[in-house]
């Protein structure tokens, strides 16, 4: 019986468990080493929000894993590969031997290099155990600086201000989601976080952290002072490859995966944040670090475990977050510099659309829009679907550079929906993982 | 598999799929909160329902990262509002842009075939929405393109 040994309980390795589970019934020997216990880190701002318990953000609990027959050393962290004998080494002892080995570690949080960054009141909020003690900690109008404007500052501002926080995002950079939206659309952000009493200082730079009567005093390169009663450090992520360095994985900013997740050795697969794999727009090799990709790694790398010979077309870059009731999702090569931009912003309100033409194709796609005016959620899907597919827009291009929010007659009148048909991606009926029928 | 067959030549933008979707759904008579959409062509002359293709390999079902959406017993992919947080992940995953979300409940919707007796099917007049036995297929896009290139030149369809 094969031994698949996974390393990593986050969203790639829960994947390729349950999707080696629906394609082998158990047929094989599953192994899971993680530091972690299997969670879901994207939903931990619902948990801050309080509108969910803790047991919600859990994938698996053990009884979940010992019926699907996986073994496993939680609490474990893998040190070392050595291929040539095909073993793991963990940390503090103990080697596993594998046929196949997933690494699926993750990233980690980054905080500014600054003096005080380690201090009391100060956090990263990545892990379930930073999210217990944020959570746990927050009073109601507790002052909160979030450092660093980014994706997941995003993700955790609406739980925070509605729990009562006072809070001040700061950013380095002259903009806010500078990863996620181009200036036009983080000035329509930046008024709406204003008109809701969230204080944006963009263009600053934290120097120290310091303690002043029991509450933090924030120091920057330029501009006043912040007292503020917790901070938050959301300053970037960097993918977990260290322990990896010496087994002769090829990396680059992550590891380097081909189109079947394979990495450079035989039998070692890696998916997720750690990954760098094919991306579908621009066909070169990126690090993603959000959740569809490690989903979709995690189930590619499984079939490929399993023995199928699966490959994807890459990855596809894509990001939704919900500030205050407006929502903003980007796609693919939304910032392409070569790409013709088509973009419109409604005069009334906060509504934005931009749309990036390579040719006839859309390359990427950013849409914005006030959480309640339908066309917002209305059209999100079908710009990934014009983006995942590349279909041919030739007709339209001219349409949507003037309308660029009208795209749905485009989009079915190019047959979109037909080619999507074809497009999946293990090419097999899903099963729920609730539903998934081990043999004994 | 029984599926939602659209023959948009005889769908007469009467609405009333959208009206008896939300009212099944949601209890209300609005469109907007309809999982079942209608586009218009030609100045308004003629249309197209649009809905979830229940899809086999289901985007919405494997980007969940709480579980949500599971397969009824007539296939329908339906999510579970108890454990739907409202990340909206499943929007930008359904490449169809079948996937909604609903700003009252804060959770995600979509067609759930009404359990096996879709509503917009007993109120069509002219049978532009069936429910039977077929193949997935791409009902409207033929019909769109139609009408939106001939013969007036390209997009004459778009008003
Ligand atoms: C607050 C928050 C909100 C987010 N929101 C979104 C969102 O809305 N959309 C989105 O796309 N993405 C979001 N993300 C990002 C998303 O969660 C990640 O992209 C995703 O978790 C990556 O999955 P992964 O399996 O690669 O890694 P992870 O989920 O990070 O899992 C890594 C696993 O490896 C384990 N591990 C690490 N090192 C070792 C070792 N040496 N030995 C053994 N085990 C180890 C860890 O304990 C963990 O179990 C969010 C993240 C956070 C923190």
């Amino acid at each position: 019986m094969a031994r698949h040994v996974i390393i990593g309980a986050g969203t790639a390795g829960w994947n390729a468990i349950t999707t080696l589970r629906e394609l082998d019934k158990g047929g094989s020997e599953i192994i899971l080493v993680s530091e972690e216990a299997p969670y879901s880190r994207m939903v931990l701002p619902y948990y801050l929000a309080q509108s969910i318990g803790e047991s919600h953000v859990y994938t698996a609990s053990s009884s979940r894993l010992a019926e699907l027959k996986v073994e496993t050393r939680i609490g474990q962290r893998a040190e070392q590969i050595d291929s040539a004998a095909k073993k793991l080494v963990l940390e503090g002892g103990g080697e596993i031997e594998y046929d196949n080995l997933l690494i699926a570690t993750g990233s980690s949080p980054l905080k500014a290099p600054v003096p005080g960054a380690d201090g009391d009141n100060v956090h990263s909020f990545w892990t379930l155990s930073q999210a217990q003690t944020v959570t746990a900690g927050l009073r109601k109008e507790a002052r909160v600086a979030v450092i660093g404007a980014g994706f997941i500052s995003f993700t955790i501002l609406n739980a925070l201000v509605n729990r009562g926080a006072i809070l001040t995002v700061v950013e380095l950079e002259s903009r806010i989601l500078p990863r996620m939206v181009d200036e036009t659309g983080a000035t329509i952000v930046e008024k709406w976080l204003a008109e809701r009493g969230v204080v944006v200082r963009t263009a600053t730079k934290l120097s120290a952290i310091e303690d002043k009567n029991g509450a933090k005093l924030l120091k920057f390169e330029n501009g006043p002072d912040l007292e503020a009663d917790l901070v938050i450090m959301a300053t970037g992520i960097r993918p977990n490859i260290e322990w990896t360095r010496s087994s002769g994985i090829e990396i680059n900013s992550g590891i380097l995966v081909d189109d079947h997740c394979r990495t450079n050795i035989p039998n070692i697969f890696a998916a997720g944040d750690i990954a760098e794999g094919p991306d579908i727009v621009t066909g070169r090799k990126a690090v993603h670090a959000i959740e569809p990709t490690a989903m979709l790694h995690g189930r590619i790398a499984a079939a490929n475990m399993a023995g199928d010979d699966t490959a994807f077309a890459g990855s596809l870059l894509m990001n939704i977050v919900d500030v205050l009731d407006l929502e903003i999702a980007s796609f693919g090569a939304w910032d392409d510099p070569e790409a013709e931009a088509f973009e419109a912003v409604q005069p009334d309100r906060p509504a934005f659309r931009k749309l990036l033409f390579r040719g006839g194709r859309v390359v990427g796609a950013v849409i914005l829009g006030k959480t309640r005016d339908i066309w917002t959620t209305n059209d999100v899907g079908m710009l990934k679907g014009l983006v995942y597919t590349g279909v041919d827009l030739s007709d339209w291009k001219d349409h949507l550079r003037h309308n660029p929010f009208d795209v749905k007659r485009a989009f079915l009148a190019a047959g979109t929906a037909g080619q999507l048909l074809s497009k999946t991606v293990l090419g097999r009926p899903s099963v729920p993982a609730g539903e998934i029928a081990i043999s004994s | 598999m029984k599926v939602l067959k659209i023959i948009p030549d005889r769908c007469t933008g009467c609405m009333r799929c959208d009206l008896a979707c939300s009212y099944e759904q949601t209890g209300t008579f609005q469109p907007s909160k309809s999982v079942i959409r209608i586009s218009s062509f030609e100045g308004h002359t003629s249309y197209a329902p649009y809905t979830c293709l229940q899809c086999d390999e289901a985007w919405c079902l494997t980007a969940c990262p709480v579980e949500a959406i599971g397969i009824s017993p007539v296939g329908a992919k339906v999510v579970a509002d108890d454990i739907c947080v409202g990340c909206k992940l499943c929007t930008i995953a359904c490449p169809y842009g079948t996937m909604f979300y609903d700003i009252d409940t804060h959770k995600a919707v979509k067609c759930d075939l009404c359990g096996g007796k879709p509503a917009c099917v007993e109120v069509c007049p002219t049978e532009a929405i069936v429910y039977e036995d077929a193949e997935q297929a791409d009902w409207v896009g033929p019909f769109a393109a139609e009408r939106t290139k001939a013969p007036a030149g390209p997009l004459a369809g778009v008003s």
